[in-house]
């Protein structure tokens, strides 16, 4: 296992930020692995992106804009992507660890008799072998898992946890052929972006998470988007708040909502139930803001300010927007 | 038609849970073994296309897991499926990701569906993963995260979430589907599934039953795992009580200040 090759998901081009985390990553395991970073971009707009990522430092990136990838549901990329690291031989392949990266990834370790280590924090290459480092148990336990380096190896990455830095001698992008003899079993009638056009929770750097305490949907536009505006970030949810249907579950976070490790997470009105901590406790900083100071999320905030959420945040809008300017 | 849903046995999700180093192992004292939370939604979704599809439509619940935890099993029957299989064998202990799917999939071949539901992600290993080696194993058509499914002509119309949206897609049967969280609350066992329970059937598989090339359990595992750690504690921070709004405001933005955060 020398080279590395990275999954690149997008729709017509348009890319999450993990790509690039991925793509910076690759170059430093392919050049303790003595290898090269490959990435595979294929569908519409392919050729687009490829561009872009050329600032990035991989070695190639196999493009093709093959628009059966958009009408098929995923059985034309398993092919691409299994085909390139066919070619290259046994490889670490980097995939996001997002809803499609999962399937992706689930596919290639029964396609490539992949080993799998999902959901990675950091890296360690010892003796040529590679250790992904990865949290479970909802951050219960720090796991640390090895891949066999005479076999395929395959990594999701969490979104946030590698740092994306452009930069190297420029990558050569290269067509990839079609692999032949493909059955697409699945088709997509209608694709609907349903993009708020706010950040991705789990790719956020900040997160303004409300909770029961705000009572209601209003606060969530009022109180917590000018905040998370003001921070560059995004608005979160406790699932007490999703049930209640103040805000669309896509915001819920925790056990059976997204896990969320931002630089920053400020939870308000929010008590901490288990369940909420277990999707946010890896975040960088923990600030909450309870009327009740013996809540169970003053145990793990690093800070908590006990008061009124509906006094407290504009307040703090406020600050950090005079602070700018 | 018949329905197989795959269930995980997992420790309780919610409760506190801590790892012991030395053994790599989740502390098992007072942490009670259930059914994975997403495979309740996967079962609950077989149960509501069992009704709309009446006739002969049945389903079967499919876990691989220690013969011991057996019983556990029975709550899936009680909240309404009709047999079960266990796969067990010492065999397959240490089995990762790989490991289990390939095993999974060839018992499945043995079992026999129309339809496939599995679980989106498991709580303890959380890899998500899991769906898509059984698909390709199984040389089956995969949908994930379906939060609406329709059988009509002997095809699927689903709609599943995306990581940016929702799509519309066909998919022909058999095929393999997992849930979204949204396709619909879990029902109760009631008291009448609770009884009736204990007279269905929980068939029993072993290796010798999947007829393996690979070698599966810990040693033909292809990931080893090295290290299991409790994280770094997360002590309890400053608490501070704020006489109004805007000394509130302050107390958080000096904080956010001193970490370069704002
Ligand atoms: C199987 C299962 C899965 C679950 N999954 C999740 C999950 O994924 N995510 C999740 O979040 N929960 C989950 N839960 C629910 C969880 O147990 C809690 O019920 C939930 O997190 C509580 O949400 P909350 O903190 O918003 O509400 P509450 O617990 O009601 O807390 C509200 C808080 O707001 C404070 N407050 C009230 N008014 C104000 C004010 N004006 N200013 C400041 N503070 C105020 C209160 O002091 C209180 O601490 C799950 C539960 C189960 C059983
Ligand atoms: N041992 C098992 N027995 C039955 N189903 C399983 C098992 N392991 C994983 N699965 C299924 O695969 C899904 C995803 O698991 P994972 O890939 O571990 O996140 C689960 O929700 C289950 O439906």
């Amino acid at each position: 296992m020398q080279n590395v090759l990275v999954y690149v998901q997008h729709k017509g081009g348009q890319t999450p930020k993990v790509t690039f985390e991925m793509a910076t990553k690759a170059r430093e395991l392919a050049d303790k692995l003595g290898g090269k970073a490959h990435a595979v971009v294929v569908g519409k707009g392919s050729t687009q992106l490829a561009e872009q990522l050329k600032a990035y430092p991989l070695d190639v990136i196999h493009v093709n804009d093959d628009a059966d990838v958009d009408t098929f549901l995923l059985d034309p990329v398993i092919d691409y992507i299994a085909g390139a690291a066919k070619a290259i031989g046994p490889s670490l392949v980097l995939v996001p660890n997002t809803l499609t990266g999962k399937d992706v990834a689930g596919r290639l370790v029964a396609r490539l008799n992949a080993g799998i280590c999902a959901d990675a924090t950091d890296f360690k290459i010892e003796g040529g072998r590679v250790e992904a480092v990865m949290p479970k148990m909802g951050g219960a336990a720090i796991t640390t898992c090895a891949l066999r380096s005479g076999d395929y190896g395959v990594v999701t990455i969490r979104p946030n946890a590698f740092a994306a830095a452009a930069g190297g001698a420029g990558a050569a992008v290269q067509p990839i052929e079609k692999p032949a003899g493909g059955s697409y079993a699945v088709t997509i009638e209608n694709d609907v972006e349903e993009g708020t056009g706010e950040l991705a929770l789990e790719e956020a750097p900040v997160v303004v998470a409300g909770g029961r305490g705000l009572g209601g949907p209003d606060p969530f536009d009022t109180l917590l988007k000018p905040l998370a505006k003001e921070l560059g970030g995004t608005v979160g949810a406790s699932r007490a708040a999703a049930d209640a249907g103040w805000v669309p579950y896509s915001l819920q976070i925790g056990q059976t909502g997204k896990t969320v490790s931002p630089n920053l997470y400020i939870a308000v009105g929010i008590s901490g139930a288990i369940q909420h901590k277990v999707g946010m406790r890896s975040s960088g900083t923990i600030v909450a803001i309870n009327k009740d100071g013996q809540a169970p999320i003053s145990e793990f905030s690093d800070l908590t300010v006990v008061g009124d959420a509906f006094a407290i945040v504009p307040e703090l809008t406020k600050l950090i927007a005079a602070s700018k300017s | 038609m018949k329905i197989v849903v795959t269930v995980k046995l997992v420790p309780d999700p919610n409760a506190e849970k801590r790892i012991d180093p030395s053994t790599k192992r989740l502390v098992r004292t007072g942490v009670e073994t259930v059914l994975n939370p997403y495979d309740e939604y996967a079962l609950e979704a077989a149960l509501q296309l069992k009704e709309k599809a009446g006739g002969d439509t049945t389903v079967t619940v499919f876990s691989m897991a220690p013969e011991s935890l057996k019983e556990t099993l029975r709550k899936a029957l009680a909240m309404g499926a009709d047999d079960a299989v266990l796969l067990s064998d010492a065999g397959l202990e240490g089995s990762d990701v790989w490991a289990t799917s390939y095993a999974i999939s060839h018992a499945l071949k043995k079992v026999g569906f129309d339809l496939l539901i599995v679980g989106g992600l498991s709580d303890d290993g959380s890899t998500g993963a899991t769906p898509g080696a059984l698909a390709e194993y199984l040389q089956t058509p995969l949908v994930t995260n379906v939060r609406k499914a329709e059988i009509a002509d002997g095809k699927l119309r689903l709609e599943r979430e995306t990581d940016t949206g929702y799509q519309d897609v066909v998919a022909p049967m058999p095929s393999v589907i997992t849930t979204a969280l949204t396709f619909g609350e879990p029902r109760y066992a009631s008291l009448k599934g609770i009884m009736g329970a204990k007279k269905k059937t929980i068939a029993a598989m072993s290796l010798g039953d999947l007829g393996l090339d690979q070698p599966v359990g810990q040693a033909g595992s292809k990931t080893e795992l090295l290290a299991a750690n409790p994280p770094a504690v997360r002590g309890k921070g400053q608490v501070v009580e704020a006489a109004d709004g805007a000394q509130g405001a302050q107390a958080i933005f000096d904080f956010l200040k001193e970490r370069k955060l704002v």
